[in-house]
């Protein structure tokens, strides 16, 4: 046998052997190959999502620079300071997390990218990937608005608040609620701008006339089955009010009628509310994903 | 089981039931080393979901699939599909791909994702882009290319883990003549390089130029699985093609009585109303039925110059021959499973 043969059948020998590595390696290898692939994939995405969150971090410095140019003076209080820059947050993060939730199952059914991954991938394998992959992203973005906001607080006031961290906690503790929402709505619709479409309008309106038909019926329930309800505790974990509601005066009525706002849901309510969102909701998407693969094939 | 080792895969009375409806029924099939099986059956036949089964992309209702890998002949489970799955390369139904990445891209993930050397990846993606001749598109985003080196680059996903058996559902469908003969010497290639090769196609022409043996399906059950001459045996029926110098200076009337004359006698066949000489006008070809024996074949052609006939061609073109058996064993086993269904009906009232 010359030298040149047995070199090749000792490469082949060598393919073989590697190749037999299955089981619960070969299932972590193909997370983490889906990971990388899924960051590759989303790249310009993040990018452009990274120059949206400046964007808006320079947007609210901007505000209190005029505002100080104009003579006002900053809020006394670093809180209160850091609170003026979540107005636009929850928007950000509902965007954020829509647009890299809304493909991640829909896509494949929508282009039939799914003819060429399976059954190279099991779905659940594919899926988890996908989720951390993307969760990863969101949260960069996430926690680069703080640091941004850290360092402005920190150059204006010389001190940051503990709370802050809290409150950055969660805000990644929300946006994997909401992704996951967003991930549900990917495994029932059909195309991936039909999950964000549907996703972004339930959370900017559909749950707020919910909210608002409660306080408005006076019921008095805290809507903790909610979603978008948990971004309360994002601003308020920095300073956390009590008690966590409110009693307004307002409407046709007249000033005797009286209507209880929830303010903020407590931690634990958040922490229980969140945690059951996320499984419930994931596992949800998991079954529609199987079952819409099983119908699809 | 294991009783052959040159068997590949094996059909165990694989069955897929959708409700009532049961989408396969009953296949026993094995396909040995280095073979090209086609698989021809009509739209809805059972083709794409016999395939699935295979991919454990759906599970079978009944039956089991048994596959080979490292030697050993294994039934496929849940448990070990990973395992025997590796020695097989699937393109299933039309590949679509994330079109702005590159081949590169694409084919290292899939080579990754199915367990193939971590440092021998790149040079194997680069390897089998280049069976195809598609090398200088390796860093190219998949948006640019056309349907048929977007076809190409889906049979490269299928073999860039280097699997023994490769499966390939409809792989020239929608492809200009060229790609078409590019996938069709490229699937003889990856025989002449051991890899066996089932191969579902609606296109006779491609299947009967390739396949070693023919597995035809119809409403779910197999209604034929040999070689093609076996086939063309067992059916006894088959198609001459010839062609005569300068045909216009023949009145075509007579021409075809006395060539009716002189073949009909030859042609094996008898009490046949398409037993007679036929001739397509446009192509200038005749068309004689015969039984498919090769001595029959001969006799035919002795006669014809022993008439004196300038016979400038004289074929029996192998695609002809595949796609009147089939439509011949669609008819026969479509009546079959239809008296069989008012029979059930007939006992049952």
């Amino acid at each position: 046998m010359s030298k040149e043969l047995i070199q090749e059948q000792l490469e082949l020998e060598e393919i073989i052997m590697e190749k037999q590595e299955i089981g619960i390696k070969r299932y972590l290898t193909q997370i983490t190959d889906t990971i990388n692939f899924e960051f590759k994939r989303t790249g310009k995405t993040f990018i452009i999502m990274l120059i949206v969150y400046f964007a808006i971090f320079s947007l609210n410095l901007l505000i209190y620079e005029l505002q100080e140019a104009a003579g006002v003076e900053l809020p006394e209080e670093t809180i209160n300071y850091i609170e003026g820059y979540f107005g636009f947050f929850g928007l950000l993060i509902i965007i954020s997390t829509a647009t890299f939730g809304g493909s991640i199952i829909a896509e494949d059914f929508q282009k039939q990218t799914g003819n060429l991954l399976f059954p190279k991938i099991s779905k659940s394998r594919l899926l988890i990937g996908r989720v951390i992959s993307r969760y990863a992203l969101n949260a960069i973005l996430i926690i680069f608005y703080y640091i941004l906001v850290a360092i402005i607080t920190n150059y204006k006031y010389g001190e940051l608040p503990d709370t802050l961290i809290d409150s950055m906690g969660w805000a990644l503790f929300y946006t994997f609620m909401l992704f996951t929402f967003v991930i549900f709505m990917s495994s029932i619709n059909k195309s991936k701008s039909a999950a964000i479409i549907v996703s972004i309008l339930l959370f900017l309106i559909g749950f707020n006339i919910i909210e608002m038909v409660l306080m408005v019926t006076r019921t008095g329930i805290e809507p903790l089955f909610i979603p978008t309800y948990y971004e309360n505790i994002i601003e308020a974990s920095l300073d956390m009010p009590d008690p966590r509601f409110e009693e307004a005066n307002f409407g046709p009525h007249g000033d005797d009628v009286k209507f209880k706002r929830w303010l903020t849901p407590s931690t634990s309510g958040a922490f229980i509310g969140m945690s059951l969102f996320s499984v419930l909701l994931l596992i949800a998407a998991f079954f529609f994903y199987k079952r819409r693969q099983s119908k699809n094939e | 089981m294991d009783n052959n080792e040159d068997i590949l895969i094996r059909f165990n009375r694989l069955t897929k039931k959708f409700g009532n409806f049961y989408a396969v029924s009953n296949i026993n099939l094995e396909i040995k080393r280095g073979e090209i099986v086609g698989f021809l059956g009509p739209n809805g036949a059972g083709k794409t979901t016999t395939m699935k089964m295979m991919a454990y992309l759906l599970k079978p209702t009944d039956g089991e699939i048994w596959i080979r890998n490292n030697g050993k002949l294994e039934k496929l489970t849940l448990k070990n599909r990973d395992y025997l799955l590796d020695n097989v390369g699937f393109l299933i139904e039309i590949p679509a791909f994330y079109s702005d990445r590159t081949p590169r891209q694409i084919l290292s993930y899939f080579a990754n994702l199915k367990g193939y050397p971590r440092k021998k990846v790149k040079n194997r993606v680069a390897e089998v882009v280049e069976m195809f001749g598609l090398s200088e598109w390796l860093n190219k985003k998949i948006k640019t290319f056309s349907k048929g080196m977007r076809q190409k680059i889906g049979i490269c996903s299928a073999i860039v883990h280097d699997p023994d058996i490769v499966v390939l559902d409809e792989p020239q469908t929608g492809l200009d003549p060229k790609a078409r003969k590019d996938v069709r010497e490229f699937i003889l290639k990856l025989k002449q390089m051991g890899r066996t090769i089932f191969l579902s196609s609606h296109l006779l022409y491609e299947i009967s130029e390739i396949a070693d043996k023919i597995a035809i399906i119809n409403q779910g059950k197999l209604i034929a699985f040999d070689t093609l001459d076996n086939l063309e045996l067992k059916a006894s029926k088959s198609v001459i093609n010839f062609e005569l110098y300068d045909t216009s200076k023949y009145d075509l009337a007579d021409l075809l009585v006395r060539l009716n004359k002189i073949i009909i006698p030859l042609t094996g066949i008898e009490g046949d109303s398409t037993n007679k000489v036929g001739f397509n006008e446009n192509s200038k070809i005749f068309e004689v039925p015969f039984n498919g024996v090769p001595k029959n074949q001969l006799k035919i052609h002795k006669a014809l110059f022993k008439n004196n006939f300038d016979v400038l061609e004289f074929s029996v073109p192998k695609a002809n021959l595949l796609e009147s058996l089939f439509i011949d064993l669609i008819d026969d086993s479509s009546k079959k499973i239809k008296s069989d269904e008012n029979e059930i009906i007939i006992r049952g009232n």
